[in-house]
């Protein structure tokens, strides 16, 4: 119990050493971040001090950009579901490494929408009053008290399921299905649920007429589907250029150049080797003696010089690795970049999946340091498969990878293909009710579109937000965006269509006219925007760190197996301390 | 990251001492630069005046307190406000004010009588001690032209040398005391409530300041400190109630209550005797003999505000036909 508590400690210790680690655009990255963190704590303490005053919100326009972007991020943080469905429900390998991500999102987001709507409130000093059991907690009757639980709770299920994929992966264990599936499948309803909740937020309302319309609900969960993802696709594609490196500085792809790369020299396996094998992996002890010796025919021990190739993206080759001694990276080619895709340790496997389909190598391996591994024939492996022990840890780390492919991405964009049609109609739904029907109601919606005696500074945001939706739509639609340059152009185009469309397009001009009919209208204040700056700043601080901590684990370059040893840059050498 | 095998780590000093003593040098002056950093962004901090004391802090909900622990309470609050506004001691007096048995609070107003006046308005600053910087008043009257009760025709600002106006009428709003109120059920956190009398009230110091409830209410009748309120020394009203008029602090909710400091021990509303025409009528409704029971009894109209709502409005408005 103790060493397990131990062992938790120095993974997270580790983890946690990471986010101080990088090259120098990162220390740019979280420096900036830093510095808009810190402009919005002195906002914030202003606000602290004098008040709400210092807001652009009065009692006619009562909540204002810090619930807008409360209400965005629930559907972002909702929306990381929607890489969780396909992998789980369908078994879409493609998008498998980018669940955890999705779910890191998910964290962060929430982590943001906590902040923002500790901002809004006027005497944070007593969110006590809002802790079941200890304050006075109006459930079920108030929505609010149903989003502190439901928010809170996707916190601690994403914190979990992420927190255990990774800390297993870390151990080089398989994670125990019946200690993460269930609750996979938990927050798949508590996502819609968060959206839902916070949609009820809005449309509970009977006095404000222009949220209380039942479409509310529909049009967060899809436009939350269209924002979420195309904020994972930018987010994920980041992160595919920081683990690349650029193909020029790699000599080992250019075969022609004497001298720059070496295939390593090899010398037939002995039992001894099998040994040196089972000290890593343990699984191979249930292998019977006259198996082993069975596999050595064609086996083969490659004593390999850091940079040696064992084999080249592309080849047909039938033969698996396993690593003995020292280092081996996986890099694959995708676009003229290159990716480190996983970083293996004495005891782990590669080139397993083409030997055993017969397959083109889909990477290179290259051994990283002075390496020393076992190669053996596709037979051989799979006769060693034969034993069940052997037959779970091979394939359970068959599917160990980090490959954020460019058909996981074409994934995620048919996904904000459909979501975006979606949103779209219904928001056209929402528009013709409003107008045609024309009664008394419509004023909230002629001022957002229109502008309502005179008074019109909603009027030039909703527009950019429905070009941006509609240009984002066509775009969607055409086969253009299948190309990476107009996908990014699209999803930021979604995200700020969105973003407007939900957030300010939304919450403000409920409040306009007022229920008593006066025209008031609502202008965020510098000390606002720049409290959520300060938030938004935040929130990528923290997504950043759990990345920073997720690919070296997702790679392997940060696991039990390499404790003691110093910490590994990104892209492929150990970074400067 | 970009590897680059080839480039030397410059970082490395010569031995192993040297390296952990630079980067022991660097961690600090990182770690020093960002807490002086951290410290100065905070700087506004020394502007706050509103620091909850650990009685405040810890102050329990209203319908938890025990009577000794109210009277504690009660005296805490009497003390705050004697310091706040530099008054004599004793001077101060906060009650706890509790509904009347077999009483029902309604309110009602005669449109046709109401000139606009607005002198309601102003009664009930002063009764209620709202904030005169930034202003918060719990009435607004609202002038509308004739036939119609659309709110949004309303004029807010009117502003004429006389009242009443010509094609005009004018409807004061305040808090409807809903028998059904949207802003109870929408509050996180129970800080506000139907009392037995039919008047919501507001433990102001219990409300988080979230404004759910002022998003809820179809009547614009939830009024928020948006900072500090002030009131000037000598325009106090110091004959206070815990659940009504006391002063308030920054960030919470307030609104109308009926005058409970009043209306709980037999008195009218401020806005009623102020009424230079008698067009406000309040009362007992559980009492066949009260005005109101009358007034409801015997009017063929009377309008509560957006019926529609479901609230079910005590606040009845009427006509002389």
């Amino acid at each position: 119990m103790m060493q397990a508590i131990r062992n938790y400690f120095v993974f997270l210790g580790r983890s946690g050493r990471m986010a101080f680690v990088g090259d120098w655009r990162y220390y740019t990255w979280m420096g900036v971040l830093t510095a808009f963190c810190l402009l919005g704590i002195n906002a914030y303490a202003r606000q602290f001090a004098y008040g709400l005053v210092v807001t652009g919100m009065s009692d006619e326009v009562s909540w204002g950009v810090y619930i807008a972007n409360f209400t965005f991020l629930v559907g972002v943080a909702a929306a990381a579901v929607m890489m969780v469905i396909p992998v789980y429900i369908y078994n879409n390998e493609e998008l498998h490494d980018l669940v955890i991500f999705g779910e890191l999102l998910a964290v962060a987001a929430i982590l943001m929408c906590l902040a923002f709507v500790t901002v809004d409130l006027g005497r944070p000093d007593r969110f006590w009053h809002l802790i079941p059991g200890i304050g006075q907690f109006n459930f079920p009757a108030s929505m609010l008290s149903w989003d502190v639980l439901v928010l809170n709770g996707y916190l601690l299920l994403n914190v979990h399921i992420c927190g255990y994929l990774l800390y297993c992966r870390y151990r080089g264990r398989t994670p125990a299905k019946w200690f993460y599936i269930p609750f996979v499948f938990i927050a798949i309803v508590w996502a819609v649920s968060i959206h839902t909740v916070t949609a009820f937020l809005y449309v509970g309302l009977g006095g404000r007429p222009f949220w209380n319309s039942a479409i509310v609900g529909p049009r967060f969960l899809a436009s939350a589907f269209t924002a979420g993802p195309a904020l994972i696709i930018l987010a994920m594609q980041v992160v595919r250029r920081v683990t690349a490196s650029a193909p020029a500085a790699e000599a080992w792809l250019a075969p022609g150049q004497a001298g720059a790369a070496h295939t390593p020299k090899g010398r037939p396996a002995t039992l001894s080797d099998l040994e040196l094998l089972a000290r890593h992996l343990a699984e191979l002890a249930s292998v019977p003696a006259e198996l082993r010796q069975n596999i050595l025919v064609g086996a083969m021990v490659l004593e390999a010089k850091a940079g040696d190739v064992f084999l080249r993206q592309g080849d047909a080759d039938k033969v698996a690795f396993f690593v003995l001694k020292g280092r081996v990276v996986v890099k694959r080619e995708e676009n003229g970049r290159l990716r480190v895709t996983r970083s293996l340790g004495p005891g782990e496997q590669f080139g397993e999946i083409s030997a055993l389909a017969g397959t083109p190598r889909t990477a290179t391996a290259i051994a990283e340091e002075p390496a020393l591994v076992l190669r053996l024939p596709a037979d051989s492996l799979r006769k060693l498969m034969t034993v069940p022990q052997m037959n779970k840890i091979i394939r359970s780390r068959m599917s160990e990878r980090l490959l954020i492919t460019d058909r996981a991405l074409m994934t995620l964009r048919s996904i904000v293909q459909v979501s975006m049609l979606i949103n779209v109609f219904l928001l056209a739904n929402e528009v013709f009710k409003e107008f045609y029907s024309g009664n008394l109601h419509v004023a909230s919606s002629k001022y957002l579109f229109l502008g309502l005696h005179g008074h019109h500074a909603l009027v030039p945001w909703i527009w950019t937000a429905i070009v941006f939706n509609l240009a984002a739509m066509v775009l969607l639609v055409l086969p253009v965006s299948r190309s990476l340059k107009w996908l990014n152009v699209t999803c930021v185009l979604c995200i700020v269509g969105i973003w407007i469309e939900k957030g300010m397009g939304l919450v403000i001009p409920g409040f306009i006219p007022t229920p008593l009919g006066e025209l008031v209208e609502y202008r965020p204040s510098l000390n606002e925007t720049l409290v959520c700056f300060g938030i938004w700043a935040f929130g990528l601080l923290c997504y950043t760190v759990f990345l920073r901590m997720a690919v070296p684990i997702l790679q392997g370059r940060l696991s039990k197996a390499n404790e003691g040893q110093p910490a590994l840059g990104l892209g492929g050498v150990a970074a400067q301390p | 990251m970009p590897p680059s095998p080839s480039t030397p780590k410059q970082s490395n000093g010569p031995s192993a001492n040297g390296l952990s003593r630079r980067s022991f040098l660097r961690t600090s002056a990182v770690l020093g630069s960002g807490l002086a950093a951290l410290a100065a962004s905070l700087a506004p901090l020394r502007h706050l005046n509103d620091f909850p004391s650990v009685d405040q802090f810890l102050q329990k909900y209203y319908k938890e307190l025990t009577p000794e622990e109210m009277a504690k309470v009660l005296k805490r609050i009497e003390d705050e406000v004697e310091k706040q506004y530099g008054l004599l001691p004793h001077t101060a007096h906060v009650r706890d004010r509790k509904p009347m048995n077999g009483v029902e609070f309604v309110y009602a107003l005669n449109l046709t009588r109401c000139i606009g006046c607005r002198k309601c308005v102003h009664a009930c600053v002063a009764e209620n001690n709202q904030s005169r910087t930034p202003e918060i008043q719990y009435i607004r009257v609202v002038r509308l032209p004739h036939g119609s009760l659309d709110l949004e025709k309303a004029e807010h600002n009117y502003n004429p040398e006389t009242v009443p106006e010509k094609g005009y009428f004018y409807m004061p709003v305040q808090c409807q005391q809903c028998k059904n109120p949207p802003c109870v059920k929408v509050c996180p956190v129970h800080a506000t409530w139907q009392d037995a009398d039919g008047i919501t009230v507001i433990d102001y110091n219990w409300c988080i300041g979230c404004r759910y409830c002022a998003a809820a209410c179809p009547y614009w009748a939830r009024h928020f400190n948006f900072t500090a309120p002030s009131i000037p020394k000598e325009r106090l009203n110091l004959d206070m109630a815990y659940l009504g008029n006391r002063p308030r602090r920054q960030g919470v909710m307030e609104k109308c209550h009926f005058c409970v400091q009043r209306t709980r021990v037999g008195r009218y509303p401020a806005c009623l005797e102020v009424c230079p025409v008698g067009a406000r009528k309040f009362g007992n409704i559980l009492d066949p003999e009260s005005e109101v029971s009358y007034i409801l009894r015997t009017k063929r109209v009377f309008i509560q505000l957006k019926e529609e709502m479901g609230t079910s409005p005590r606040f009845f408005y009427y006509f002389d036909v």
